[in-house]
């Protein structure tokens, strides 16, 4: 038994030792490295700031002569830049990054074995904004990794080519889809072209999916989808995709949503599809809702009197006149002293907050 | 022969004592490897993580940040400052002021030029105060709610501030905790990468003693002046950063720390808020809300982020930390009671058949057991049951496997975040895991039993009052902050 001790022992100290000097071994080796590199990077960095600066007209030749291992060095900083940058100057920049052949690697590496190297690869095309990367990246949306998926999905995004509508859509007909929020940024910047295309997948059996295109097409102001997203609204068999519908009817901001948002209204519906409703007509900033709105103040519900006393906050003066409206009938009604009813209260929460948003605009004007 | 009894008794306790330690420090060290393979899996793929899309992104979920408040008034204007400037699209913070005794609010007041405005609080989880007055920033209303309430205690007045609480993800932080301007961002990061499985994330709390804070941000950071503080700076390392994303990555993770941890605000609702008959509040939601889940038979996920960091200040005095630790232990101890149907219990999974029972295993009777041998050990040598020679190699590879472990922790540290950049830092880190053994964890080991002890006895837990040093701020003398989280 001591015996064994004794090796444990021993055993120990020399792992003690070890675990030691790895300590130190790695700290020099990255401050040996990291000198090396800063040293490697200092040149390309200034003359990829001067490209920048000179608008990319000079020095794209320079940037090209560049040594592979100088170039190494500084390629995070230049990948970093070119998210920064927008026009001619990214431009510059991109056909740089081309003529040193990193798109090509790119492409290449989307093939790779490691999911990180595909993933880094699709970043750096999404980077690039490469066209003509769309049908490898849209390949790429049925990888089996969710992160190399998900990579894919924001470098379409920032590619930004329609085309890749379809493909996105059905990534997230999957049993591990890609996140439907990821899914609806990137399908918002494809841009309105994609309307059609989010419009048609509206009746997609699958609910995930027609709730990211409601979203999308809100986000976008499809105002030519309306009569299809109110359709959602009344027929949908999920309450979310209702509610999703209600919601981004009320972003659209048309005339042609007033009507399907107060329908559903109606206090036979859920609590909160009626409170999506609701804030959905204070977005809209129709004023003729208002009556609607004031009615809804004394809902049962807490949620839908909460938000139908703040779509009036934002329906500017009309809602804030109902609001002080329902205090004071309160107040004739039932006296001065009394206990405020709950719809009162939410009168008075959305007044005050108006008020307030209403004195710090006027000093802000003032003080301008 | 009863005398040989007794020695047999001794003998086998010894050598039982012996191999505990060995389960219980190579449990740390397959943690703190578990922890090595994800942040070299997190740092890979750093370059790729997406973070600034989701800064730009108009889609990502809005955050309540609640801070509880109480006798925070020398502090809370930088903290609240630097909260309302965290790198994150879309946010509130709401302050809620726990009926301090001193001018928390009256600070905040001239500050943010406060406005009372009438608001109905919900009461979607419940809370025993009474809320006096709600508060908004009278230039952004919709970005800082201060509310003011009668004394109720910290859970109670987290569940004030998740009732006012407008967004679909509340981040818990403390009132003198520093955050990383990307914390947020990070912490929330899980919830728009795995939405319909991620239902709380936590994030590292690291010691800002002796770190430079400049704005409300920690600019410069290094190792804390006292002995007493590095040897925490060590644990911390050891035990939350590594032990957390250890258990993150078993899928295990039972304890999010208060001071910093993002949740599902409809989830906290479903299970009731926060728990306010226990002291250890934090951990002891994580486990309900694992409770809620499993026997949902939902897909979820709790998670831990190890970077960036959430910054707080640590006990630099023995009597303060010596009441941290009672109460931490405490709170283990009240927890594993209030949950004991979970554990070993296969419907809760890895949770009921993992995480803990490790806790109670290796957690909650730890400290009884280095008591044990500092007690047995010596009277074992003494009726002669084991020998001089024995106890000295026992005591050198007990205690220099939990050096092995701490130092492990350095080297993931130094391989991954590196966040002590000084060399001295560096020899003082190592040197404090040499200390740890050397009183500290005895002392350590007293005051968790008399934590443990007292959930057993069910004694009122004592909060007490924490003399802060306050942060280097790189003028000549920083405020001293008084009073601050250690209630």
């Amino acid at each position: 038994m001591l015996g064994l001790f004794t090796v444990v022992l021993e055993v120990l100290a020399g792992v003690v030792a070890v675990t030691v000097l790895a300590i130190v071994g790695v700290r020099v080796f990255r401050k040996v490295r990291q000198r090396r590199r800063a040293a490697l990077a200092a040149g390309p960095r200034q003359a990829l700031l001067a490209f920048v600066a000179d608008n990319g007209e000079h020095g794209a030749q320079e940037l090209v002569a560049i040594p592979d291992d100088a170039w190494r060095a500084a390629e995070p900083g230049a990948l970093a830049l070119l998210g920064k940058l927008r026009g001619e100057a990214h431009l510059a920049l991109v056909s740089v990054f081309l003529q040193r052949g990193i798109a090509r690697t790119a492409l290449g590496d989307l093939h790779s074995r490691s999911r990180v190297k595909r993933a880094r690869a699709a970043q750096v095309l999404g980077d690039l904004e490469l066209r003509q990367a769309v049908p490898e990246l849209c390949r790429l949306l049925t990888d089996r990794h969710d992160e190399v998926r998900v990579v894919a999905v924001r470098a379409l995004g920032r590619i930004g080519d329609p085309a890749a509508a379809w493909r996105i859509i059905a990534s997230l007909d999957r049993s591990d889809p890609v996140p439907s929020l990821l899914a609806t940024h990137t399908l918002v910047q494809l841009g309105a072209e994609a309307e059609v295309t989010l419009s048609a997948a509206l009746d997609h059996p699958q609910a995930r999916v027609r709730a990211v295109c409601l979203d999308a097409l809100g986000l976008l102001g499809a105002t030519g989808s309306v009569h299809r997203m109110a359709r959602v609204l009344r027929e949908d068999s999920y309450l979310d995709v209702r509610v999703a519908a209600a919601t981004n009817l009320g972003k659209l901001g048309t005339r042609g949503a007033l009507e399907p948002l107060q329908q559903a209204l109606s206090p036979s519906r859920p609590a909160a599809l009626r409170a999506a409703a609701a804030r959905a007509l204070g977005e809209l900033g129709a004023p003729s809702a208002v009556p609607i709105l004031a009615d809804l103040l004394g809902d049962d519900e807490f949620q839908v009197a909460h938000e139908a006393a703040h779509a009036l906050r934002r329906l500017g003066p009309a809602g804030a006149g109902a609001l002080a409206d329902a205090i004071e009938s309160e107040r004739t009604q039932a006296g001065a002293h009394a206990r405020p009813s709950a719809s009162a209260s939410h009168a008075q929460e959305a007044l005050a907050l108006s008020r307030v948003g209403a004195e710090h605009g006027e000093r802000v004007g003032a003080g301008a | 022969m009863t005398a040989e009894v007794i020695r047999d008794i001794l003998r086998y306790t010894d050598v039982t004592i012996f191999v505990y330690f060995i389960a219980l420090n190579s449990s740390y060290l397959v943690l703190i490897v578990l922890a090595g393979l994800e942040f070299g899996r997190h740092l890979r793929r750093a370059p790729f993580a997406g973070a600034d899309d989701m800064f730009r992104s108009p889609l990502t979920l809005p955050v309540s940040v609640i801070v509880p408040a109480y006798n925070e008034g020398p502090g809370i204007v930088a903290a609240v400052t630097a909260m309302t400037a965290l790198r994150y699209p879309r946010y509130e913070v709401v302050v809620v002021d726990d009926g301090s005794g001193d001018d928390t609010f009256e600070r905040l007041r001239a500050e943010f030029d406060l406005v009372e405005v009438p608001r109905v609080v919900p009461g979607e989880v419940p809370y025993h105060s009474r809320v006096l007055s709600v508060h908004v920033a009278r230039a952004n209303p919709e970005t800082l709610t201060v509310v003011r309430k009668t004394n109720g205690g910290k859970a109670d007045a987290l569940n004030v501030g998740i009732n006012l609480a407008r967004h679909p993800l509340i981040c818990m932080v403390d009132a003198d905790s520093v955050l990383d301007p990307d914390a947020l961002l990070s912490v929330a990061k899980p919830f728009g990468d795995d939405p319909l499985r991620v239902a709380a994330c936590g994030g590292v709390v690291r010691i800002a003693n002796g770190c430079k804070v400049v704005g409300g941000r920690v600019v410069d950071v290094r190792m804390p002046r006292q002995w007493l503080v590095r040897i925490q700076v060590v644990e911390y390392l050891r035990a939350f950063l590594m032990g957390r994303t250890g258990w993150s990555r078993l899928g295990g993770l039972v304890v999010i720390s208060g001071a910093f941890g993002v949740f599902r605000r409809d989830l906290v609702v479903e299970i009731g808020g926060m728990a306010t008959d226990t002291i250890g509040e934090d951990a002891e939601l994580v486990v309900r809300l694992h409770h809620h889940l499993r026997r949902r038979r939902q897909d979820y996920r709790v998670i831990f982020v190890a970077e960036p960091v959430s910054w707080s200040e640590a006990p630099s005095s023995l009597r303060v930390l010596g009441r941290q630790r009672r109460r931490w232990h405490r709170g283990i101890a009240e927890i594993l009671r209030k949950h004991r149907g979970m554990i070993a219990n296969p419907r809760y999974g890895r949770i009921g058949l993992i995480a803990l029972p490790y806790y109670v295993v290796f957690e909650l009777l730890a400290p009884f057991v280095e008591l044990a041998a500092l007690v047995l050990l010596p009277l074992g040598l003494w009726v002669g049951a084991v020998d001089l020679a024995f106890v000295w190699r026992f005591v050198l590879v007990a205690y220099g496997y939990g050096l092995l472990v701490s130092l492990a922790a350095l080297f993931i540290e130094e391989v991954s975040f590196h966040r002590y950049p000084r060399w001295g830092d560096l020899v003082r880190g190592v040197l404090a895991a040499i200390l740890e053994n050397f009183g500290y964890r005895q002392i350590l080991a007293v005051w968790q039993v008399r934590g443990a002890l007292g959930a057993l006895h069910g004694r009122r837990a004592e909060w007490g009052v924490m003399h802060r040093t306050g942060f280097d701020t790189g003028r000549e003398s920083a405020e001293p902050v008084s009073v601050g989280v250690d209630r």
